[in-house]
């Protein structure tokens, strides 16, 4: 389908109608294997066009999204409701648009992409020899074209490459790691496979352990780093803060919240990873800006009306409601990959997580659980295995018990990391829940 | 909706070029939503998600493709890219099959009481401004936000197989989700909740949306003012409903998907524990069955046909304190050599039909609250949570209070802060000495596939009494 044609059709549709608008046209195409047992389960592609519609009329406005490639119907209510509408506390007027078209295309992925042809990739990553292996791999070619009353005319094409595996060896053993890239990068694929291999035969080689209840110093893997970072970061949307689900209040803004050695940063113009971006939703540029600077809260994530009810500019991090990092990096800290552990010293090496949920997002406290490897470290070397455990705690907290920071960085994106990350190894101290 | 006879068509071409089996689903879903933050509206919201989501099955492996483009075309190209995917995996010697099942040949819908149809969108929208106006909300604490979203959805499919089925099915859903924040002398907590139902705008009385509001402000209030620091160590608990649906959702509904139990969601969702432990093997007390059943009329996850084409009917995934069924789909029970239990849901155009959860229940038995308390000599009364989670292996959960209570020599003495119930599934169970009467129902959004499908579904129970069980 020609965007720029049906993008034409629908600002024809609207402009007589709504004076502030943003139409936001997604095409994409992607194929994703997905493997368990050591073979597919299934090979999903998609062939889709989505709509994002944002309109407004004096204050009152609708924030719509069509997964159909005829929305007109949709669209004709949405413009129709807008004079029944009472005008909206968050409304702000849509800023010139500044932003730049981008091409970030890798061609072996577009082709795969489109063709759903994905034998070479299977053959590259030797998947049929991996036994015991559950994850996924998409590969994904996307274009979109944003289209605003601020002046927007602004076509993106990227492409990703990214995936996940979960090795099981024995009966309680196992390892899962991600990857993820703008660009078919197999090497990158094939060393997350292998650290995934490396720690489920890790636990597998040491005898089982107990954990205790009890605080512990804890290696926290970049699979874990990326999923606590995510509801940091949004913690910092100024959406987050407005709405009541941010434990950092507007005040905190440009004080010390978090460790010295962390630094967390929103970076759309890194081109190894898929949030890359030249525009936000509002047509507004994007660039690379700290949101925690040696542990002072340095931005609020911003768009327009979030700027405006909080004070301050937008951050080119539209969401039309929801303001969003795109691509989070951690500044890497000293400790080479070898010397992880023997900075842990006494404490436990956990490498994947998944299930974090809030008992307070307004004070941060949560918990999260444990799986895959495991390790009790002592004297800087691994000694025991255990079952899954819970990281419970303040996020708050968390963030300022900061111990040390790996030096390699790890591009991380799986199902409990949806924002792609280049994330080090993080050693905190807190506590650990154990049966 | 869209031709049925060129649906037909395409299946015969997937068919001819090499697959065993063949599906066609037309997938529509559409809505209306809005925002209001402290009762003005944010903005208002329209939904459409259209498209047709192609299976094929051929030389043992699973391909799926959909498109949003409704055209010819478009669906023959999905079409073909389904084979393609599932002729794909051939160097890896898949064995993937489906069972033979009786197939419906249907059309239903879930009828409205009050159609959405007769209200207009900004009828609702006024509905709801009145609403809050109208709110009793705890005064005793300063509640800075009251977050509310609204939506109804209007789900419309058309699935046909190679092997006979044909269902055409309409349903509508209200739903409802808030969140409130507060302070009290400087100390922040905060209550969210989710509530629904498949049907019309009679929901909106059905659903005790202000009753719910004000009674989670007051929840706020007392944990905010009055709770004090939580026992801790081995003790009796009893557990509100809302507690104890949530624990049937996740401690017997998730580990009885048959997918997990086969690892197809290992490295998702995760595994099971009955992939250790057998049905038959008793993991709670006499007290305890467990059903999940999409045919609840009015429920959030009804259902009378799932999405491979098979007649649902009521699952009981433990019976008297044995495991019994599994939840199946078609590809589940072909591995399993028995049949599907109806469990295929797919949640738009774009998904494939995945084992799930419809509306999964404790089943009641007959004591009142106060007969559950009276025999409790210390331990803690957990009404209501905010956090929780469990492991990937569906074996140790955790289930944080919100509202909850000191209980000594069978009453309520005061409020607690936080009781933290941390439990593995056989001890939950077994841990369960008396069951109330009082069923509830409260709604839930499902989390499982890749990419990730959110279901509609209804979790419940009623309050239960649980003897000797560790609170952190």
């Amino acid at each position: 389908m020609n965007l720029e044609e049906f993008a034409k059709k629908l600002v024809e549709n609207i402009k007589g109608h709504v004076p502030e608008y943003i139409v936001q046209l997604e095409a994409e195409n992607s194929v994703m294997l997905k493997l368990a047992n050591g073979k597919p389960s299934v090979t999903q592609s998609w062939n889709e066009i989505r709509v994002n519609l944002y309109l407004v009329k004096d204050g009152r406005m609708t924030v719509s999204s069509f997964r159909t490639s005829s929305p007109d119907e949709a669209i004709e209510k949405s413009i129709r409701i807008l004079d029944k509408l009472t005008p909206s506390p968050l409304y702000a007027p849509l800023p010139e648009s500044n932003g730049a078209p981008y091409q970030l295309v890798d061609e072996n992925v577009k082709e795969m992409a489109i063709s759903g042809d994905i034998s070479q990739m299977i053959s590259d990553l030797s998947l049929t020899e991996l036994t015991n292996s559950a994850g996924a791999i998409t590969v994904s070619y996307k274009s979109q074209l944003l289209v605003g009353s601020n002046g927007a005319w602004l076509k993106g094409e990227s492409t990703s490459f990214q995936g996940y595996l979960r090795i099981f060896r024995g009966d309680d053993a196992s390892g899962q790691w991600s990857w993820t890239s703008t660009r078919y990068e197999p090497g990158k694929a094939k060393k997350a496979i292998e650290k995934a291999v490396e720690l489920a035969e890790t636990c597998q080689s040491l005898p089982q352990v107990k954990l205790e209840t009890r605080d512990y110093k804890i290696l926290l893997s970049p699979m874990i780093v990326g999923n606590l970072l995510q509801y940091v970061t949004m913690a910092a949307s100024g959406a987050s803060l407005i709405f009541g689900m941010s434990f950092f209040r507007p005040d905190d803004l440009k004080q010390q919240v978090a460790s010295e050695q962390l630094s967390v940063i929103d970076d759309p113009h890194y081109e190894d990873l898929p949030g890359y971006r030249l525009f936000d939703d509002e047509g507004v540029k994007t660039f690379r800006k700290h949101i925690l600077n040696k542990g002072i809260f340095e931005n609020i994530l911003h768009n327009s009306k979030t700027a405006r009810l909080l004070g301050g500019e937008t951050t080119g991090n539209a969401g039309i409601i929801q303001p969003t990092p795109f691509n989070i990096i951690v500044e890497p800290g000293d400790l080479k990959e070898e010397e992880l552990l023997e900075a842990l010293g006494d404490g436990i090496y956990a490498t994947n997580n998944w299930y974090t949920r809030f008992q307070n997002y307004v004070e941060g406290t949560f918990s999260t659980v444990t799986r895959d490897a495991l390790l009790l470290v002592r004297g800087g070397k691994p000694v025991g295995c255990s079952k899954r455990a819970r990281i419970t705690g303040s996020l708050k907290d968390l963030i300022k018990n900061i111990v040390g920071l790996g030096e390699e960085l790890w591009p991380i994106q799986w199902w409990e990391v949806s924002i792609p990350s280049l994330l080090p190894h993080i050693i905190v101290e807190t506590k650990i829940t154990a049966e | 909706m869209i031709d049925q006879s060129f649906l037909e068509k395409v299946l015969d071409y997937m068919q001819k070029n090499g697959s065993s089996y063949s599906e066609a689903r037309f997938h529509k879903l559409t809505g209306f939503s809005f925002t209001m933050l402290n009762g003005q509206l944010i903005g208002a919201s329209y939904k459409d998600s259209t498209g047709v989501a192609l299976r094929s099955l051929a030389n043992g492996g699973l391909g799926f493709s959909s498109t949003s483009l409704i055209t010819k075309n478009s669906i023959l190209e999905s079409a073909s890219r389904a084979l393609k995917a599932a002729k794909s995996q051939k160097d890896f010697k898949p064995r993937i099959g489906l069972s033979e099942e009786y197939l419906a040949r249907i059309s239903y819908r879930v009828s409205e009481k009050k159609p959405i149809s007769d209200w207009s969108d900004e009828d609702l929208i006024k509905y709801f401004q009145d609403l809050y106006k109208g709110l009793d909300l705890d005064k005793r604490i300063n509640i800075t936000q009251v977050l509310l979203m609204f939506k109804y959805d209007i789900e419309e499919k058309l699935l046909v197989t190679s092997d006979g089925a044909f269902v055409e099915s309409y349903i509508p859903r209200i739903e409802v989700f808030y969140s409130i924040t507060a302070e009290y002398q400087g100390e922040r907590a905060n209550r969210w909740n989710q509530l629904g139902g498949s049907g019309g705008l009679e929901l909106l009385e059905e659903l005790k949306i202000a009753d719910n509001l004000e009674d989670d402000s007051k929840s706020l209030s007392i944990y905010l003012r009055e709770a004090e620091p939580s026992p801790s160590g081995k003790m009796d608990v009893v557990l509100g409903p809302e507690i104890v649906g949530l624990a049937m959702h996740e401690a017997a509904g998730h580990p009885s998907e048959a997918d997990r139990v086969h690892g197809r969601e290992a490295a998702q969702a995760g595994l099971s524990y009955r992939r250790r432990l057998e049905p038959g093997y008793k993991i709670g007390s006499e007290h305890v069955t467990v059903v999940d059943d999409p045919t609840i009329p009015g429920s959030h996850g009804f259902y009378l046909v799932d999405d491979e084409g098979v007649p649902a009917r009521p699952r009981y995934l433990i019976r008297n304190g044995y495991l019994e069924e599994y939840l199946h789909n078609r590809e589940t029970a072909y591995e399993m050599n028995t049949h599907s239990n109806a469990s295929a849901r797919a949640k738009e155009w774009w998904a494939e039909p995945i084992v799930r959860m419809a509306n999964t229940y404790l089943v009641p038995g007959d004591y009142s609250l106060d007969e559950l308390l009276e025999d409790v000599k210390h331990g803690v009364y957990i009404k209501k949570y905010m956090e929780w989670n469990i492991d990937d292996y569906r074996w140790r959960a955790r289930y944080v209070g919100l509202e909850a209570y000191l209980v000594e020599n069978g009453r309520i003495t005061r409020p607690v802060k936080n009781p933290a119930l941390e439990v593995n599934s056989v001890e939950f169970f077994s841990s369960i000495d008396a069951i109330g009467k009082d069923l509830a129902f409260y709604a839930g959004t499902c989390g499982k596939g890749e990419p990730g499908q959110g279901v509609p579904v209804w979790f419940g129970g009623p309050h239960i009494r649980m003897r000797g069980v560790r609170i952190l």
